[in-house]
Parts: structure tokens; C-alpha cells; sequence
């Protein structure tokens, strides 16, 4: 798993529209950091493309 | 008239309420005496962010009118409860938790899982602390304070219902109504030692609480005993169409089942809540599952993405809710809870999307395991209640940080919105819950269990107290 840096969470913000105090960013970074870890696992095996997302929808 | 100490809150619900509706215990009474309880122990054990003392009596002298009329209040007669801070509770502002919501505007109605307790003649003495926005399991709240442990008030109460949770442990109100997207329900009602109901997801309508996760979030009550757990579960029960996500499902009437042995399939689940357990889980679930006759354990291979894709979920739908504060208001979030938000809010949407397509795999795997059996059991939480600001927690041979991994093994679980209740084991200095999973809307079979494990002493909440 890559660091990520400060750098990376700068510029993840400003595609985002987020303007992040400096004060914030090492903690924001290492969240960020354990979120992809997390999604990380996630990758590890292909999924069958009919797999379909499980999202609640009630029309 | 019986006295109100011969009648504490702690007792059985149904039996203080029988005795309010027959004449021989008054509302009033037993709620004046729980308003000297509250005011002498909450500045304690911060359970309580308001205390509706006036509502209380209000609501109190009108069920006493009633049975005084010759009128039955309902079941829950002169039972004072609780609501977490992220209910609608009508007049005042739902803080869920944050200085930010404050924004809006007092609540005009009480949240329809409220409104639902005090038809059934239920009285409302407060509202409850909680981790800012729900997103915690401490209760270690920078604007609010910590809650503390009733059984150890060196320790957490757990979260994010934690005020919920210790207000009942500490015979402050009958039961309380707390909210669970990954554990919330589940986690103080081990660390607390009560039993808590989380059911399945579209079960009891959400209307009028504040969100966190929408696809994920679940209300549902927390009580000192299976049976007081059931009574309050079948009030609430019923659809309602201001939460798209309620399903129009008929009322499946629990509390007086509750004595029907357990018979069905039972199995322990193994690996990942193996795992993730420390030896009084492992112990705990092993004295359920020898009291339910389990027949053997089961692996769901797919328990630790689950866990993964739930966290990743939250975090990205929790920065999607908030982003508009977090570009404005950033500084007025309690910082453990906005540095998770604003990470959440830059997650690729490739690995959010993934995260939804593994809980459509992982459901599949949940529900063929319950092909096969009636009953899971599983620990509810890594460990019992850690210390107030205690930075790591120990699981499977590491040292890891205690606020995102208190949630390990509900997180799956909740992920796929089955319906568990948390029963307590008392097998250490602190208690700590196992979890009873049933199938999809067949809450009474947890309960059951839940009851049946009480029956034979496995399963204990805090009993009798002395007002």
C-alpha cells in the first residue's frame, strides 16, 4: 500500500472542491490511508461482471 | 399505592405498566423519583444531553388521568425511556450529536418510533449522548463529553448510542430507542451488559431521524431484559411511508413468544469472528451456543471484505452527507469525526462502487448459510468495554486503533441488514455481548433466543436496582 502523503490528500481536495486546513491534513491523509487499505481488499479477486451493486432503491 | 421504590424502573417493563394501569402505581410518582435519580447521577455519567423533566411530568399526569378515567394508557404505562440525541424530539433542535446542527430548526414532532412509545403510554424523560453524527463507538464526544461506563466509570460505555446504552445500565429509564448503521445498537449494549435489538434493515421506519448512512442505518431499542426488549419491539412495529426505505411488512407480535423453545438449526460463526474475538468472546459465544444446542460452526469467507466494503461505505456516503459543512464549517466538527468525513469525501467512487457490487456477494453468502440454519451466533464486540481514551485495542495478536475496530464483527453483519440482538454474558469483570443473527425479518427467533439464554442464566442484564 503507497502513503498517502499530504501532497496527494492537496490535491484530492482541490479536484473535490474542498479546501482542507493545513492543520487537518496529516490526520486526513492517514484516514485516507486506512480507507484504501480497506478498498484495497476489496480488489484482490475479480468480481463477475453480473455482479450487480446493492444500493437501497425504492422508486 | 404502591410506592414507587417497590416499583423501580428497573424492574420488568409489563409488570410496572400493569401496575400503573390498574391504579396501583402512579406515573407521577415513578417518574419524580426517576427525575432525582437522573439529577443525582447523570452530571456522573453524562448519559443525558437534556432532560425533559416537565415533558415527563406532563406526560406522566396524563396517564395517570387516563386510568383514573377508567382508560388504558397501553403497555408501556408510566415506562420512562430515552431517545438518542439523533431522534426528533418536538421542540428541540436533533443535534445528532454535533454544534453544527444547530443550524436547524426545533423538530415540530417527536420521531415516529417516539411518538409510537407514548400512544403505547411510555414517558419520555430525555435525550441521549452519542458520538458526533453517529460515527464512533465510544461516546467520547468533543462538544458533549464522554459517557461514562455505569459498571466502571473508568471505561466507555461504547457508541454511538452510548448515553442510550448507559442510561439503562444505570436504571436512569426503562429502555431506550438508539440508532445502529455498523454496530451502534449492538456495541453499547456489550459494553453496557444489556440486550439490544437491531432489526432488519427496513423494519421500523426511520422517520424523523437524523441520518448517517441512509442505505445502512437501523433504530431499535435497548432494554435491561429480552422480555422488556420485545414489548418495546412489537410497539414500534408497523410501516410508515415517510422512510422510502420501510418496508410495508405485517407486525410480527414477539413478547408473547418469547417462552417458545429455540428448536431450528443453530451454528456458531467461525473465521473472521474467530478471529477477531478475544478469549471472553470466544468463551461467551461458547456458553450460547452450548445453551441453544448448536450443531457446529460455519465460515463466511466473505465476513473481512464485508467489514472492509461497510467501512468504505460509511466513510464516503458520511463525507457525501456533510460535504457542504465540511467546506464551510469544517472547524465546528469534533475532530475524530471530521478528518474521517473529509477522507471519506475523497474516496475514489471506483472503490465505493465496489464496495456495493462485494455486499451484493456477500448477501448471497449470508443467506445460504441461513438456507441451512435458523440461528448464527457471533461475538458482538473484540473485547469488553476498553478504558475512556484508550488508544489501541488487541485483536488477533495486534495492537490496533481502538475507535474504527471496536465495530469488527458487527460491521458485516449490519451490512447486509439482518436482524441480531445483542445478549449480555457476564463472564468477566465486564460484560461482553454475543450476537444472535437471524434470518431476514424474523426478529423473533433472536428474541427468543435471547429470552431462552436469560432463562437458563447464560444471558444476564444488569437486574434490580435501588432507586
Amino acid at each position: 500500500m503507497t502513503p498517502v502523503t499530504i501532497d496527494d490528500v492537496t490535491v484530492l481536495a482541490r479536484m473535490a472542491g474542498l479546501s482542507i486546513d493545513p492543520a487537518y491534513l496529516p490526520t486526513v491523509a492517514a484516514n485516507l490511508e486506512t480507507l484504501l487499505g480497506q478498498a484495497a481488499l476489496l480488489f484482490d479477486q475479480p468480481i463477475d461482471p453480473l455482479v450487480e451493486p446493492a444500493p437501497v432503491y425504492r422508486p | 399505592m404502591t410506592t414507587t421504590t417497590q416499583m423501580p424502573v428497573t424492574g420488568p417493563a409489563a409488570a410496572t405498566a400493569r401496575a400503573v394501569r390498574e391504579g396501583r402505581a402512579s406515573a407521577r410518582a415513578i417518574i419524580e423519583n426517576l427525575l432525582e435519580r437522573i439529577e443525582r447521577l447523570n452530571p456522573t455519567l453524562n448519559c443525558f444531553t437534556a432532560i425533559l423533566a416537565e415533558r415527563a411530568r406532563a406526560e406522566a399526569d396524563a396517564v395517570d388521568a387516563m386510568v383514573a378515567a377508567g382508560k388504558d394508557p397501553g403497555p408501556l404505562a408510566g415506562i420512562p425511556f430515552g431517545v438518542k440525541d439523533n431522534y426528533d424530539v418536538a421542540g428541540r433542535i436533533t443535534t445528532s450529536g454535533s454544534i453544527i446542527n444547530n443550524r436547524f430548526a426545533p423538530a415540530s414532532r417527536d420521531a415516529v418510533l417516539a411518538q409510537r412509545m407514548t400512544r403505547a403510554g411510555a414517558i419520555l424523560v430525555g435525550i441521549q449522548n452519542m458520538d458526533e453524527y453517529a460515527y464512533g463507538f465510544t461516546t467520547e464526544n468533543a462538544h458533549y463529553g464522554a459517557t461514562r461506563n455505569p459498571l466502571d466509570l473508568a471505561r466507555s460505555a461504547g457508541g454511538s448510542s452510548g448515553g442510550s446504552a448507559a442510561a439503562v445500565a444505570a436504571g436512569l429509564c426503562s429502555f431506550s430507542l438508539g440508532t445502529d448503521t455498523n454496530g451502534s445498537i449492538r456495541v453499547p449494549s456489550s459494553f453496557c451488559g444489556l440486550f439490544g435489538l437491531k432489526p432488519t434493515f427496513g423494519r421500523l421506519p426511520r422517520t424523523g431521524t437524523f441520518p448517517f448512512v441512509h442505505e445502512l442505518d437501523h433504530l431499535g431499542p435497548m432494554a435491561r431484559n429480552a422480555a422488556d426488549l420485545a414489548l418495546v419491539y412489537d410497539m414500534a412495529q408497523g410501516h410508515d411511508a415517510g422512510d422510502a426505505a420501510c418496508a410495508d411488512m405485517p407486525n410480527v407480535s414477539t413478547r408473547h413468544h418469547l417462552g417458545e423453545a429455540i428448536s431450528g438449526r443453530i451454528a456458531v460463526l467461525d473465521g473472521w469472528f474467530d478471529d477477531c474475538a478475544d478469549d471472553q468472546g470466544r468463551d461467551a459465544v461458547a456458553r450460547a451456543a452450548r445453551a441453544l444446542g448448536a450443531a457446529g460452526s460455519i465460515t463466511l469467507p466473505g465476513a473481512a471484505k464485508a467489514r472492509a466494503a461497510a467501512f468504505v461505505l460509511t466513510s464516503a456516503s458520511g463525507g457525501n452527507l456533510h460535504f457542504a459543512m465540511l467546506k464551510e464549517r469544517a472547524g465546528d466538527f469534533d475532530p475524530a469525526t471530521r478528518d474521517r468525513l473529509l477522507a471519506g469525501a475523497l474516496l475514489p467512487a471506483n472503490a465505493v462502487q465496489q464496495a456495493q457490487r462485494q455486499r451484493a456477494l456477500f448477501l448471497e453468502e449470508v443467506m445460504e448459510a441461513l438456507r441451512h440454519n435458523d440461528l448464527l451466533i457471533a461475538p458482538a464486540t473484540p473485547c469488553s468495554a476498553p478504558l475512556l481514551g484508550q488508544r489501541t485495542i488487541h485483536v488477533n495478536g495486534r495492537d490496533v486503533p481502538t475507535r474504527p475496530n471496536i465495530g469488527l464483527m458487527t460491521q458485516p453483519l449490519s451490512f447486509v441488514g439482518l436482524p441480531i440482538v445483542a445478549a449480555p454474558i457476564r463472564n468477566g469483570r465486564m460484560p461482553i455481548a454475543v450476537q444472535l443473527i437471524a434470518p431476514p425479518w424474523r426478529e423473533d427467533i433472536a428474541l427468543r433466543a435471547a429470552a431462552q439464554l436469560e432463562r437458563m442464566g447464560v444471558a444476564r442484564g444488569p437486574g434490580e436496582m435501588p432507586c
